[in-house]
């Protein structure tokens, strides 16, 4: 996973500790610069510390530093409200995180964060499936179970699993039947078959 | 940029086309002239709050404020729910029916193809048509039940009884995604179908299943982080209130 850099402005030492931990727990590798006063000159600061994510409590920024934050699509600018927000302040952030919602909540906001925009080093698999995938395939168009494809293949179920994830990963293509529709187009079986 | 009540219904509609439907969900008919969308709001006797979170949270997808959206009245949810139910299968199911009916008839796309899409879509408007049925028949009237019950005096054995026999929970853990098939479909359209001479029907077809997609995904994320919490409170409130009395 890449390593973030991270700006943090925030006044409460308390909160600051807590993003830190969440980030920790999802494995997230990050460097984070931590503000901890009212901040007035924000671009010379990104300029400065060039993060890929800021988060921001709106009361930690002079109000026009926002305004003037620097177009640069690459940072990802985050909110952390703190209770009632004006829409208009909330409206200049990309993203906002409720500080008082769940962990769950905010670790889910935060990895679909992460990985949406910031994208994540995954490298992009070519569509070419393996010899034994295709066969996989074939079996599953045919409306085989997992445990049925594991019985015949001599693998495990949780072996054969692994081997659907990585189809539908390389394929785009999540369903069963969608899966038949793209062996049936790839003559891995003819229609009669099913 | 989010959409606010100051902004002139006209360009809400400039910034951002897709929110058309949106809007006629709540019955707000074109014709704005220069009117702000509180004004708009009002004319149409619309929740202006309730009107900008929804259009907010579809114009921006990152925007989700829950708190704010949980403090909505499940009915005033439920009908917004409704009401995009009856877009899905009245107004854009069929008109994505209509085109794949152009494939069928069009003598320059390999039949084999076009029936192995128009069957899919079958299949996929089936699976839709019964997850909605289930919500419309069991979910929604269940809620607006439990909302009625708030306002009236207790009875206790009608609303424990009712309680037990349905929760909110059962809906949470057997709401599936109806999303899959469809992500599955516009791959195999963009990528797998041999190209035809001619994709301008097939542009058609995907651009309704994005927008559909794009709606359904929205859609969900109301049933399960926004009505699933504030029903569980619902009946947490009222299985208070029967404990006092
Ligand atoms: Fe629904
Ligand atoms: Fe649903």
């Amino acid at each position: 996973m890449r390593r973030l850099t991270i700006l943090m402005i925030e006044q409460s030492f308390i909160i600051r500790e807590g993003i830190k931990t969440l980030l920790s727990q999802m494995n997230q590798p990050f460097t984070m610069e931590e503000i901890d006063w009212v901040v007035a000159d924000l671009p010379k600061l990104l300029r400065k510390t060039k993060p890929n994510l800021v988060f921001i409590n709106p009361v930690s920024v002079v109000p026009n530093a926002l305004l003037s934050r620097t177009n640069d699509h690459k940072i990802l600018f985050i909110g952390m409200i703190h209770g009632e927000t004006e829409l208009n302040i909330i409206s200049k952030f990309d993203i906002c995180l409720d500080v008082y919602s769940d962990k769950q909540t905010l670790s889910k906001q935060i990895e679909e964060l992460i990985e949406k925009n910031i994208g994540s080093s995954k490298e992009k698999q070519n569509s070419n499936l393996s010899e034994r995938e295709t066969n996989i395939l074939k079996l599953v168009a045919l409306g085989l179970t997992n445990n049925d494809i594991g019985e015949k293949l001599f693998i495990s179920s949780q072996t054969v699993m692994t081997h659907r994830k990585n189809i539908t990963r390389k394929l785009g293509i999540k369903t069963v039947s969608g899966l038949t529709v793209y062996a049936i187009l790839h003559k891995i079986i003819k229609a009669e078959e099913l | 940029m989010l959409i606010n009540k100051d902004m002139k219904m006209a360009d809400v509609i400039h910034l951002d086309h897709h929110l058309l439907h949106v809007i006629n969900r709540f019955n707000i008919q074109l014709g704005f002239e220069d009117k702000t969308v509180e004004t708009v709001c009002k004319e149409y006797q619309v929740n202006t709050d309730f009107f900008l979170e929804i259009v907010n949270t579809y114009h921006d997808p990152s925007y989700f404020p829950l708190k704010n959206l949980q403090r909505f009245k499940p009915t005033l949810l439920v009908d917004y729910l409704q009401k995009t139910h009856h877009y899905y299968l009245g107004i854009k199911i069929p008109e994505i029916e209509q085109f794949i009916n152009q494939l069928l008839l069009n003598n320059k796309i390999e039949p084999v193809h076009s029936k192995l899409l128009a069957d899919f879509f079958q299949s996929y408007k089936t699976e839709l048509t019964t997850h909605i049925t289930k919500e419309e028949q069991r979910v929604y009237p269940y809620v607006k039940r439990l909302e009625g019950y708030l306002t009236q005096s207790i009875d206790k054995e009608l609303i424990t009884k009712e309680i037990k026999d349905y929760s909110i929970q059962e809906y949470e853990q057997e709401h599936d995604d109806v999303e899959a098939k469809l992500y599955d479909l516009k791959n195999i359209i963009i990528k797998y179908l041999p190209s035809p001479t001619d994709s301008s029907l097939f542009n058609k077809i995907l651009h309704d299943l994005f927008e559909l997609e794009r709606d359904l995904n929205n859609h969900g994320r109301f049933e399960n982080l926004i009505l699933v919490p504030i029903v569980e409170k619902m009946e947490k409130d009222l299985l208070q209130k029967i404990k006092k009395s």
